[in-house]
């Protein structure tokens, strides 16, 4: 069943200026349901551009976008936040947690958004930071914890709203191999669930533990393939 | 998004920065204080300017008449006073005794501290036109008029000085070499300040020929039922009395106090216009600062921003928490404003007036609200460019 699909799209910087960068330049792909994607490629290839359009967070310059069978170039900012809010679970390299608030107020803050009630939204926030092992940080704020435990806030945070997509732009990138390990034994678990795993990563070990395998270069995927056939 | 999140949100971000959040309120608390403080000192004289003349009775006109020839127009002015019935209340001619002093038994105004009392002359009618009441006793009747009763009633001060801790009535005064019995005493009007409306006292206006050895009485007030038909009984009695006097065989004046009233009441207001208008501009300035800040934590804040839209918050929220941040930051400048303009209200108007001053509930109310008002309307801008932020763009923000 096609969860994503991009028709053809191009994301291009400056446009027909000195300085015009296509970041994107056609790309067309489709991802089902359930399958677990690592997307490689050179430094400055294009693959954040490619999971933030994914993720709604960046719109296509030109070319269609569809997620769930609809266009996302034709929503609102409403149905779009949404969209970020219910469908999508980011996880990004630098974390981004918000400092000012504690490991529970940053996970808990995609269920406010969603409007979820005060009772429910603790017992869901719990779960995600026990999954995580980190239920006994939760009153820290991210400046009060390793970069490990960060990125498991981060995690619970991209999990707590039981999301369909977790996309994870470089999620080990600031973590040592050991943690690193253990953020992408989470991301497996999620994917025996049902979750479907977008993954971008350097690491060609990481990469080869996906079910598939897209390697982009200069805006361009450049190959496509199950992990057996990949050249790593 | 949950609005009491916001608020939480709000009050943590005010409370992390408390310096700069402080520093931003003191803006609106010095417009808030200002605001309080001028209008209630404006407010507060105001009082005391309708304080006084209601004291002296509002709706009161005076009509002075007379003419150089020595001819008498007593008697047609008081009948003319007493037919606009429908738009008086009363009428009294209003006539003085020069003479000086009043004597019981061994003691003498004339060794009074603020000069000696004002003995009138006046109608059944004299309290009620120049406010009066009787505190103890009766007042002069109709009776004591017609019939040249020797009777005198005394102002709250005079009855003081002669009769200090007794009861006058039915005692005997002197008035030059005439006795008066005393019948009643008014109430204090002015207790607090000097006295000077209670060193007084009236007796029948017929007593003008025994006391001043004339049967004419110039003056006469009028007291009127409204403010309209004191209009209107000014212009009468002015048609009238141009009718029976001009220019050159004698001289008549026809005034209220509400003129001097208005007058001024209007020279409050435009100080009260002023006054607000600078305390107006100071909140401006204070609204101006709010923006500022909420500017620079807008852009401080562009990577919260970016997570928070990241994770699902719509511009709708975004707008939302800003606009929550800055009206509370205004709303606790605003509380803070009151509390100090309540405290330089109180200073002012113990050193200004020296009379115990506090602002009115209305505007307390008000002035809080209008900082909420004002954090509302200058945090819009920010609020709105906030909002505006690509999640991309606003995350790349370091
Ligand atoms: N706002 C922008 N303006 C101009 N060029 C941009 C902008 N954002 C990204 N680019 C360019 O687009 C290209 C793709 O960037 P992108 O971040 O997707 O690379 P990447 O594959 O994620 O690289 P890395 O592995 O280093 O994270 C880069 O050449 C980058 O310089
Ligand atoms: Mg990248």
């Amino acid at each position: 069943m096609k969860l994503i699909e991009l028709d053809n799209i191009f994301k291009i910087y400056n446009e027909d200026m000195e300085n015009e960068v296509r970041a994107l330049n056609g790309v067309s792909l489709i991802i089902d349901k359930g399958e677990f994607v690592a997307i490689i490629g050179p430094s400055g290839s294009g693959k954040s551009t490619l999971m933030n359009i994914i993720g709604c967070l960046d719109l296509p310059t030109y070319g269609d976008y569809f997620l769930n069978g609809q266009l996302v170039s034709d929503m609102d900012d409403g149905e779009l936040s949404k969209i970020r809010n219910r469908e999508v679970g980011f996880i990004f390299q630098s974390f981004n947690l918000i400092p000012a608030l504690s490991a529970y107020e940053n996970v808990e803050l995609p269920l406010i958004y969603q409007g979820v009630r005060g009772d429910k939204r603790e017992e869901m926030v719990f779960e995600a930071l026990e999954k995580l092992g980190i239920e006994d940080r939760a009153y820290h704020r991210p400046t009060e914890m390793s970069g490990g435990q960060q990125q498991r806030v981060a995690i619970a945070r991209a999990i707590v709203t039981r999301a369909p997509i977790i996309l994870a732009d470089e999620p080990t990138g600031a973590l040592d191999s050991k943690t690193g390990e253990t953020v992408l034994e989470i991301l497996h678990g999620l994917h025996r669930e049902g979750t479907t795993i977008i993954l971008i990563t350097h690491d060609s070990r990481i990469a080869s533990t996906a079910e598939r395998i897209i390697r982009i270069s200069d805006g361009v995927i450049v190959q496509d393939c199950p992990r057996e056939e990949a050249e790593l | 998004m949950n609005i009491g999140q916001s608020f939480k949100m709000a009050f943590k971000s005010i409370f992390t920065n408390k310096v700069r959040s402080i520093l931003t309120m003191l803006g609106i608390i010095i417009g808030v204080a200002a605001v309080i403080i001028m209008v209630s000192i404006v407010e507060g004289s105001n009082k005391q300017i309708r304080d006084y003349y209601e004291s002296m009775g509002t709706n009161k006109i005076n009509v002075y008449a007379y003419k150089w020839s020595g001819e008498d127009v007593t008697d047609e002015l008081y009948e003319y006073c007493l037919s606009l019935d429908e738009l008086v209340l009363g009428v009294t001619p209003n006539a003085y005794y020069w003479g000086g002093s009043i004597r019981y038994k061994t003691v003498s105004t004339d060794k009074m501290e603020y000069g000696g009392p004002q003995v009138y002359m006046g109608s059944d009618q004299f309290s009620l036109c120049n406010n009066f009441e009787i505190e103890i006793g009766r007042d002069i009747s109709y009776l004591d008029v017609k019939n040249y009763n020797q009777v005198i009633v005394l102002g709250a001060r005079l009855k003081e000085f002669l009769f200090p801790y007794r009861d006058p009535i039915g005692e005997v005064v002197t008035i030059g070499e005439y006795p008066f019995t005393v019948i009643g005493v008014y109430e204090a009007k002015d207790p607090n300040s000097t006295w000077s409306m209670d060193n007084m006292a009236v007796v029948p206006y017929t007593m003008v020929r025994l006391l001043n050895k004339t049967n004419r009485i110039e003056e006469f007030v009028v007291k009127a039922r409204s403010k309209k038909d004191t209009t209107e009984a000014i212009t009468r009695l002015t048609g009238f009395l141009s009718g029976l006097i001009d220019e050159n065989s004698g001289y008549f004046s026809v005034n209220s106090q509400n003129q001097w009233m208005e007058q001024d009441e209007k020279a409050t207001r435009i100080m009260s216009l002023v006054l607000g208008g600078i305390a107006g501009i100071s909140l401006l300035v204070g609204g101006i600062g709010i923006m500022n800040i909420m500017l620079v934590t807008v852009k401080e804040r562009t990577r919260e921003i970016g997570i928070r839209k990241a994770i699902g918050g719509s511009r709708k929220s975004i707008i939302i928490q800003f606009l929550i941040e800055s009206s509370v930051i205004c709303a606790i400048g605003g509380i803070l404003g009151v509390t100090v303009g309540y405290l330089g209200t109180l200073v002012a108007g113990k050193l200004i007036m020296d009379i115990v001053l506090t602002p009115s509930v209305t505007m307390t109310i008000g002035a809080v609200a209008f900082s909420v008002v004002l954090g509302i309307g200058f945090g819009m801008y920010p609020a709105i460019k906030a909002s505006g932020l690509q999640p991309v763009e606003a995350l790349r923000a370091e």
